[in-house]
């Protein structure tokens, strides 16, 4: 049997995340979780998820800054991220695909599973 | 910006002192709106187990609340010139812990722990009671964000220039402040809200709308920044009622 894929969280709202952990362990997903940059990357260094679902804002360094340092690793650079904020609408996926973003969830309209739909979608 | 020129009325376009406000004030409303709708539509699903639903209408509970309060903050910014405050002399030391009971259930659902930090001494602030309690519903409510979860967050007060003056404050333990951030934060305390994407990991509102309920009174906020957290404050005049006793 297939082990279940890993999911790596990154963001700061604890109840925002816990509720990404709920639904991805429903789907059959491992997780990780992290609140904000500087804990995502030392996760990245222990085990490579399959998948980054990944907020914007986060306290102290922020997405952008953790996308950069992904880029700067051969192995980081080839995960697959997808962004999850309240600001989606102002983000646009082209000047984040460089980074290895692949889709933006906007927060404000999204429902529960879209998260799983969106990364069942790029780890195809 | 006074908190009079946040004032709005319909058909008047906004000045571009209002637009950030109004930005910022949309911004941090978002943020609760989206997880109770989260929240909701997974509870609407009704795959979830007893233990997880009783979680999550706890959390949509206090988020509401939360949500409620800066709403209920924003509305007395906007009113404060057209309004009396009445300032009388208030015990730090029981508004600290008025404080700590009315958040214990937001950060017990968080897992973190507010105490109270006081003298044996008596100490009487010259503030309106309710602008007080809500600066420090609101430092400690941004000292929930950024607390270390084993260690728990302080209300203090204590007084300073020989009993002159009374300092309320918010104490948090958590990863220290980089240098070029504070300076930002202390740049801005107070001032207008604006996109900061660092420590505060919002706009600064709470911070502003702080700094204009400490102004009413005729106090200050402030922030301190120690090697593990930072502390807000509040400096307010003291009462000499006390001394006259």
């Amino acid at each position: 049997m297939k082990s279940p894929q890993t999911i790596l969280v990154v963001e700061d709202d604890p109840w925002f995340a816990k509720q990404h952990l709920r639904v991805l362990k429903k789907a059959n997903f491992n997780t990780k979780y992290a609140t904000d940059g500087i804990a995502a990357i030392g996760m990245l260094d222990q085990e490579l998820p399959d998948a980054v679902l990944l907020d914007m804002f986060l306290p102290g360094p922020n997405a952008m800054v953790l996308l950069h340092e992904m880029q700067s690793y051969a192995d980081l650079s080839r995960l697959p991220v997808i962004i999850c904020c309240g600001s989606a609408s102002n983000i646009p996926l082209d000047r984040l695909a460089p980074y290895g973003v692949v889709e933006i969830l906007d927060k404000n309209t999204m429902k529960p599973n879209d998260i799983v739909s969106a990364i069942r979608r790029v780890l195809l | 910006m006074k908190g009079s020129e946040i004032g709005w009325t319909k058909g008047e376009e906004l000045s571009d002192d209002q637009i950030p406000f109004m930005v910022a004030a949309a911004h941090e409303l978002k943020a609760p709106l989206a997880l109770i709708r989260q929240l909701s539509l997974s509870l609407e699903e009704g795959l979830e187990g007893a233990e997880n639903q009783r979680q999550m209408l706890r959390q949509i509970l206090l988020t509401s609340e939360r949500g409620l309060r800066l709403t209920s903050d924003l509305t007395r910014t906007v009113r404060l010139e057209d309004s009396l405050f009445e300032l009388e002399p208030v015990n730090a030391r029981q508004l600290c812990e008025d404080v700590a009971h009315e958040l214990s259930p937001l950060y017990k659902a968080c897992g973190r722990e507010l105490q109270v930090v006081a003298g044996k001494r008596q100490l009487l602030a010259v503030a309106n009671r309710d602008l007080l309690r809500r600066i420090l519903v609101n430092f400690s409510d941004n000292a929930l964000h950024y607390a270390d979860a084993r260690t728990p967050v302080l209300i203090q007060s204590a007084g300073y220039q020989e009993g002159q003056k009374i300092r309320l404050g918010v104490r948090d333990y958590g990863p220290a402040v980089s240098s070029d951030i504070w300076r930002r934060l202390k740049r801005n305390l107070g001032a207008s809200p604006q996109a900061m994407q660092n420590r505060p990991a919002s706009s600064g509102l709470g911070l502003y709308i702080s700094g204009q309920f400490a102004e009413v009174m005729h106090g200050s906020i402030g922030a301190t920044r120690h090697r593990d957290g930072a502390t807000f404050y509040v400096d307010l005049l003291a009462s000499q009622q006390m001394k006259l006793l």
